[in-house]
């Protein structure tokens, strides 16, 4: 009934009003795809007038290289710790800012702050926090700790920091989508789960956890592509160091493609950034639809 | 969400409230109370009398102005096209243009460098916007286009009957309902662009093309890593956007919210 009304409604040919739209996307977008895909088959260096073909040596290169199987460790680390604790922050601090509490304008803009600001900007303060110099090592030293903060120096330690920026930049971005949601949950709902004799934390994670469920998943899709695309973090901070500890897919293929020239390495790894984000992507939009 | 009755507990909540706020402050503290050692304010005229901070400034604005426009005009239309229009092929289209939604970045430089390099764009403000522009549209399209679908049909059937085109019912009709996705679109586009810094290190090499993402590269070559002046240049840099978000927060907010797809 309602797509009779809409064929009826506008007959005219509507191509045109998507066109512009679709020549951006081909013409830059899958322009560049399809460019990796024929780099990725090629021994190049972007100069050299000949372009040696390679076959598939780019990829099995890559699936014996170390660093390359490091970052993706890294990436898998990484989703894991940021999405969990990212999401826990947001979605608790989403209930409380949600009761009565004082000053809630206050502390939902400093949360916020930290989504607008550009991880360029806040890079070398975040270079400067975390070492010696830095604020975090005054607190240690007034409590007497014996701490030194030189975490970006050691390998073991440069990726908590550089989590630790990424919860700190987008938890945010959680709240608010987390306090969007809360704000469609039935009231009188709530008040069943109180007076069943349901405690806060009880009702919070039995009843208001489930119903943001929608939220949650929309945040697991933008969490999995947002941390294969990591690159500004990591290249800022660390550049990926100490001894590609916090090397990322991003970071080494700007590495590999931008800094050494190997162009055919980097868009092999390319191709195969963009095959996890696509299957990463669909993964995450079946797991959607199945919940509906 | 939580119902609290007794005075202890509401302290108590406001006290946790407090302690998880406070990793969130730290780092702006640390870049207030940074910019502020050895020379202390003087390091913010010593930022400011290189005379770059507005050039950085003015390109950031044009960047993000012209995506802005160019985002705006095209999700609008197409969002339009998408939900309203019969157009053959609809669903291929649609998907093909969400793939590009998960596109990293970093694969577009190679491909663009060489490109651009062959058509003379390379260090034009063209050879950042036109890619920032390709790798926001898809996003923007989705919102649009969700945000069209509950624009009601029995509308554009009036609008028809009324006499009016296509042009007439987009122009008329359906751009003054959008509004609210509109503003949504902007702040996103926005932050988005005027972030951005991948795109901006690799295509413009001219110091007097780049944008406020690089001022702190900038800064470390002049000042030979005078990590004081740095900070001052990121707190600069730091405050028009804190400013503008406190004017419009709820658009920010809004706009934030409307990132969580549907």
């Amino acid at each position: 009934m309602k797509k009779k009304s809409k064929m009826k409604a506008i007959k005219m040919k509507g191509f045109p009003w998507i066109l512009p739209a679709f020549i951006f996307v081909l013409g830059i977008i899958y322009y560049s795809i399809f460019y990796t895909f024929d780099l990725s088959t090629l021994n190049w260096n972007g100069l050299d007038p000949i372009r040696e073909p390679a076959g598939l040596s780019n990829f099995t290169k890559m699936f014996k290289d170390p660093i390359f199987w490091k970052a993706i460790k890294n990436t898998v680390i990484y989703f894991v710790f940021t999405f969990v604790i990212q999401n826990f922050l947001g979605f608790v601090f989403a209930a409380i800012l949600h009761s009565k509490v004082k000053l809630g304008t206050i502390h939902k803009c400093l949360i916020f702050i930290p989504t607008i600001l550009a991880p360029a900007t806040m890079a070398p303060v975040f270079r400067l926090m975390f070492s010696p110099q830095g604020i975090l090592q005054k607190i240690f030293d007034f409590f007497h700790t014996g701490v030194t903060v030189d975490w970006l120096s050691k390998s073991n330690l440069a990726l908590f920091v550089l989590m630790f920026v990424a919860i700190w930049e987008f938890t945010g971005m959680s709240f608010i989508l987390y306090y969007a949601a809360m704000s469609q949950i039935d009231k009188e709902m709530l008040e069943a789960s109180h007076l069943d004799g349901a405690g806060n934390l009880r009702t919070l994670f039995s009843m208001v956890l489930p119903n943001c469920k929608g939220t949650t998943v929309s945040l697991l899709m933008l969490g999995i592509i947002g941390a294969l695309k990591t690159f500004d973090i990591p290249y800022l901070i660390t550049t990926g160091g100490p001894n590609h500890a916090t090397e990322f897919l991003g970071t080494y293929i700007y590495r590999q493609g931008i800094r050494q020239s190997h162009l055919g390495y980097a868009a092999a790894m390319s191709v195969i950034l963009l095959i996890l984000a696509i299957v990463g992507a669909i993964l995450t939009n079946r797991f959607n639809k199945e919940e509906k | 969400m939580f119902e609290i009755r007794s005075k202890k507990n509401k302290i108590l909540l406001q006290i946790v409230l407090l302690i998880m706020t406070i990793p969130y402050v730290i780092p702006l503290i640390q870049m207030f109370a940074g910019s502020l050692g050895g020379t202390g304010f003087k390091n913010y005229k010593a930022v400011w009398d290189t005379g770059v901070v507005p050039t950085y400034f003015r390109n950031s604005i044009i960047i993000s102005a012209g995506v802005i426009l160019l985002v705006y005009i095209f999700s609008m239309t197409a969002g339009f096209g998408f939900s309203k229009l019969h157009i053959f092929g609809k669903e291929v289209f649609f998907w093909m243009i969400l793939v590009a939604l998960t596109l990293p970045e970093v694969i577009l430089l190679t491909p663009l460098f060489v490109t651009f390099q062959k058509l003379n764009m390379y260090n034009t403000f063209w050879a950042v916007i036109l890619p920032i522009t390709a790798l926001q549209l898809p996003f923007m399209i989705l919102l649009a286009r969700n945000f069209d679908n509950g624009i009601p049909n029995q509308l554009m059937e009036a609008a028809r009957i009324d006499g009016a085109n296509v042009f007439q019912t987009f122009w008329y009709i359906v751009l003054p309902l959008t509004k609210p996705i509109a503003s949504s679109i902007v702040v996103l586009t926005l932050i988005n662009s005027w972030n951005s810094y991948l795109l901006p290190l690799l295509f413009l090499q001219d110091p007097h093309m780049q944008t406020v993402t690089l001022l702190p590269q900038y800064f470390q070559g002049e000042f030979s890593n005078d990590q004081t002046k740095i900070l001052a240049a990121a707190v600069m840099t730091a405050i028009p956007e804190i400013i503008i978000y406190l004017l419009m927060q709820k658009n920010f907010e809004k706009g934030m919210s409307a990132g969580a797809l549907k």
